[in-house]
C-alpha cells in the first residue's frame, strides 16, 4: 500500500530538560533514546504507549520548529518504488542508510516542494506496545499525565499547497479528504489541503504560508472526554494552552492545541471520520473557514495561521 | 519597583521583579497580541525605546536575529526588564481587557511612587 503513515516527526526545542518534562511527563511519552546528532545537538528520542516502533516523535536540541518527517512504508520495494516516482516528480532523492536515524532502516531522503525535509523507510526496530500482544489490556495501568498513545498527523505550511498538494498525491498516493477553496469554480487557489492514504481522517495537512514551517505535530486521542481530561491536565501543569476543547468542521476531529516549552504547536486530536478514497472531497469555501477550523467559535482566533515555527 | 511604560500612549504599567513584559502586562490587565508565549513563534515582538532586559529563558536564533538582540527588538513572552523599559507595540495595540486587574495595577503604581518619593525619615 506505499504509505501507511508519518512515522516520526523530529523537531527541535531550545531546552532539552523543559521539553523532556513537556513531552515525557505531562503528554507521557516513552523516552526509548539519548544521543547526541552528528552536528553534537542533544537528541531525545519518544514512542508512545500503543506504538509498536522504536520512535515516533524526536527532540534535537537547538532552535525550535520541524527538522524532517519520517513516513513508513508497507514493503521494502515501496521505497524505490516513492523514489521513482518522487524524481518523475522532479524532486531530488538521497539514498539513506540504516543507522543515519537511530534504529531505523535504509531508505530514501527528499526535500519537498514546500522545504520539508521527508524521509521513506521501511524497517524501524519494533520494540513492541506496552500493553503487549497476548491478551492486551485497554491501556497500560500506569500512564503518565496524558499519557497519548501515538503520534497522529501535522499541519504544515508553504507558499504553494497546490503544489505541495500535487506532490504528496502522486509521490505518495495520497488522497485528498478535505479542502478550502478561494470559491467552487475550477479556476480556485486551493488555501489548505488534508491528505492521507488510508482511512485515518488526515496524516498531513498543508496551508498557505511561508515555506518550510511547523503548525502543528498532532497525538492521537479516542474521544472529547479524553481531549477534555487532557486540557484539564495541560492547565495542571501550566502548558500554554492555544485553543481550549472544541471540535473541528474540518474533519469533524475534537481537538485541544497547545505549544511546548519552545513554541512548538502540540494538538491532541480524537474522532473525524473514516476516509475513502472514493469519498467525495469535502469542500470548504474559504468565507467559512472559521467555522471550519474552530466549529463552535465560527471564527478563527488571531494566532491559528500566523503563529508558527 | 520596575514600571513599563507603553507608548505611544504613556501608559505606566507596575510590574513585579522577575516577571516577563508580557506576564506584566497581562497581570495588570492589558492583552495584545501574542502567540505561543514560549519564544518560539516571535509573534510578540515588542519594540524596547528605552531601558534593559535580558531573556529568561533560551530564545532561538531563528526566532530573534544576532541584529535584533541589540536593536532594542523585544521578544515579550521571554524579556524580563532589568529597570524601568518603555516600549512600543508593533502591528498590535494594547487593550485593557481585565480592568479589574487595571484598577489593581493602578493602585500597586501609586503605592510604589509614594514610596520611593517619600521624604527622607528625619
Ligand atoms: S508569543 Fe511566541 S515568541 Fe512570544
Amino acid at each position: 500500500m506505499g504509505i501507511m503513515r508519518m512515522g516520526y516527526a523530529h523537531v527541535r526545542v531550545t531546552d532539552m530538560t523543559e521539553a523532556k518534562n513537556h513531552y515525557a511527563s505531562t503528554l507521557g511519552l516513552y523516552e526509548t533514546l539519548e544521543d547526541t546528532s552528528p552536528e553534537g545537538n542533544k537528541r531525545v528520542f519518544y514512542k508512545g504507549w500503543d506504538e509498536w516502533d522504536h520512535h515516533s516523535v524526536v527532540l534535537e536540541e537547538g532552535g525550535v520548529g520541524v527538522v524532517k518527517y519520517g513516513w513508513k512504508v508497507e514493503n521494502e520495494a515501496d521505497i524505490e518504488a516513492i523514489e521513482k516516482k518522487a524524481q518523475t516528480f522532479g524532486l531530488t532523492v538521497e539514498r539513506m542508510a540504516k543507522g543515519e536515524n537511530p534504529e531505523v532502516g535504509d531508505g530514501i531522503r527528499f526535500s519537498t516542494t514546500s522545504d520539508h525535509v521527508f524521509e521513506v523507510y521501511h524497517s524501524q526496530t519494533a520494540i513492541g506496545t506496552e500493553v503487549g500482544t497476548h491478551n492486551p489490556d485497554p491501556f497500560p495501568r500506569h500512564l503518565v499525565g496524558v499519557g497519548v498513545p501515538a503520534l497522529d498527523h501535522s499541519l504544515i505550511t508553504c507558499e504553494d499547497p497546490k503544489l505541495m498538494e500535487r506532490l504528496l498525491m502522486e509521490v505518495f498516493d495520497f488522497y485528498a479528504t478535505e479542502r478550502v477553496q478561494t470559491s467552487l469554480d475550477d479556476d480556485h487557489d486551493l488555501v489548505g489541503t488534508w491528505l492521507t492514504s488510508n482511512n485515518q481522517i488526515h496524516q498531513l495537512a498543508v496551508i498557505g504560508g511561508p515555506q518550510g514551517k511547523l503548525h502543528h505535530f498532532a497525538f492521537r486521542l479516542d474521544d472529547w472526554s479524553e481531549v477534555g481530561h487532557a486540557a484539564d491536565l495541560l492547565t495542571m501543569d501550566d502548558v500554554s494552552v492555544d485553543v481550549t476543547p472544541t471540535r473541528h468542521g474540518i474533519t469533524r476531529g475534537v481537538t485541544t492545541y497547545f505549544f511546548d516549552p519552545s513554541g512548538n504547536r502540540n494538538e491532541v486530536f480524537a474522532g473525524g471520520y473514516l476516509a475513502f478514497p472514493d469519498r467525495p472531497t469535502n469542500v470548504w469555501t474559504v468565507d467559512q473557514l472559521g467555522q471550519g477550523i474552530f466549529y463552535h467559535a465560527r471564527e478563527l482566533n488571531e494566532r491559528f495561521t500566523s503563529v508558527l515555527t | 519597583m520596575t514600571t513599563i511604560i507603553v507608548q505611544p500612549s504613556g501608559t505606566e504599567i507596575h510590574i513585579e521583579p522577575g516577571d516577563t513584559v508580557l506576564a506584566g502586562l497581562q497581570k495588570a490587565g492589558y492583552a495584545y497580541t501574542v502567540g505561543c508565549r514560549r519564544g518560539g513563534c516571535g509573534i510578540c515582538k515588542i519594540d524596547v525605546l528605552e531601558g534593559t532586559f535580558s531573556y529568561c529563558r533560551p530564545v532561538a536564533d531563528t526566532v530573534i536575529s544576532e541584529q535584533e538582540r541589540s536593536d532594542g527588538t523585544c521578544l515579550s513572552c521571554r524579556a524580563v526588564p532589568t529597570d524601568d523599559v518603555t516600549i512600543q507595540l508593533r502591528d498590535a495595540s494594547l487593550r485593557l481587557a481585565n480592568p479589574l486587574l487595571g484598577q489593581i495595577n493602578a493602585r500597586a503604581r501609586e503605592r510604589a511612587k509614594a514610596a520611593s518619593t517619600a521624604p527622607e525619615e528625619q
